[in-house]
């Protein structure tokens, strides 16, 4: 009797918790959902047409990001205003240096001010070139999934053109690294 | 955000900051479309957070009102109030500056404010490059 009750409780504990653990799960993954942060849309499709485009440098020389076609191109579009996207810059310069020389290019576009992100790029050391995309660049993240426009957005293209991954937030070290690794 | 007249000099910007979100204390900006404020209106305290790239920085969620008192005694006009903001989420992503344009109409001498007024679909802001894009109506984020 004393023995059935505490089995009882026991499972209701255990009922409890595995619900518990769901509804969170669950909470998380919807709310990542809503927040559309992670992968989002886009993947597979033709870069041709961001690959067909030129905007200027913090220095105002006209860049085209086709100078880039055939390496595996992970244009990353951040700004100064932006605490996230300066946080995971280090790591972006990191990833140049050392797989640069394999065909990695980073290209950063700055929904910013010319000055300030050239102020910025030489504090942290920026080894990749950073193009200013004003507004118009939220407007073009978004053609390429980012439907919140908001930052930091990345995008990954394969040596073929194509849109490997798409990340609205943060792109953490190994995942960057995994991708990366698999299209060099 | 939604702005209502308290007096025919005075008006009050509330936001509304759904959870998760913020907004910095230090990036809003308000103004006139047709002149200047009198001065800048006092902002209400943040609550301070120290950010790895910004220092001590004054953030604002939940609910924020700001009195803004106008230039000049304009009773019976209707002023277009202009309000830029920024903030971030939680989760690691910010929303570029914004700038919302609120008309409303002050009351006469004597008579009872209007209601609040909600600002119009979000518009671009100061990195306007000119040309490019349509639209704005960007973020869909704080709800502000």
């Amino acid at each position: 009797m004393e023995d059935g009750g505490r089995r009882r409780r026991w499972w209701r504990t255990v009922t409890l918790v595995l619900v518990g653990a769901l509804a969170l799960g669950l909470g998380a993954y919807f709310g990542q959902r809503q927040l559309g942060l992670g992968g989002a849309p886009g993947t597979g499709r033709d870069a041709s047409a961001l690959l067909a485009i030129a905007l200027p440098d913090a220095d105002g020389r006209e860049q085209a990001l086709g100078q880039w076609k055939g390496k595996v191109l992970v244009v990353n579009f951040w700004a100064t205003w932006c605490a996230p996207c300066r946080e995971e810059m280090p790591e972006f310069i990191r990833a140049q240096g050392e797989w640069g020389g394999r065909g990695l290019q980073f290209v950063g576009i700055a929904v910013d001010q010319a000055d300030k992100v050239r102020q910025f790029a030489g504090e942290i050391g920026l080894n990749y070139p950073a193009l200013i995309g004003g507004y118009g660049a939220m407007e073009l993240s978004k053609s390429l999934g980012n439907q919140l426009m908001a930052l930091p957005f990345t995008v990954i293209i394969g040596r073929d053109g194509t849109v490997a991954h798409t990340q609205l937030g943060p792109l953490r070290d190994a995942q960057l690294r995994s991708i990366v690794g698999q299209l060099l | 955000m939604s702005v209502e007249a308290r007096d025919g000099g005075r008006v009050v910007a509330r936001f509304a900051i759904a959870d998760g979100y913020y907004l910095y204390r230090g990036k809003l900006r308000f103004a006139l479309a047709d002149g200047t404020l009198a001065a800048p209106p006092d902002l209400p305290p943040g609550k301070a957070t120290d950010d790895p790239f910004f220092g001590k920085v004054d953030i604002y969620r939940g609910a924020v009102a700001v009195d803004v008192k106008l230039d000049r005694e304009r009773a019976g006009e209707t002023v277009r109030l202009v309000v830029e903001s920024q903030g971030c989420a939680d989760v690691g992503v910010c929303y570029p500056p914004q700038r919302q344009v609120v008309a409303v109409s002050l009351p006469q001498p004597g008579a009872r404010p209007g209601p609040a007024v909600e600002a119009a679909p979000r518009k671009k802001s100061w990195f306007n490059q000119g040309g490019g894009g349509g639209g704005g109506g960007g973020g869909g984020g704080g709800g502000a």
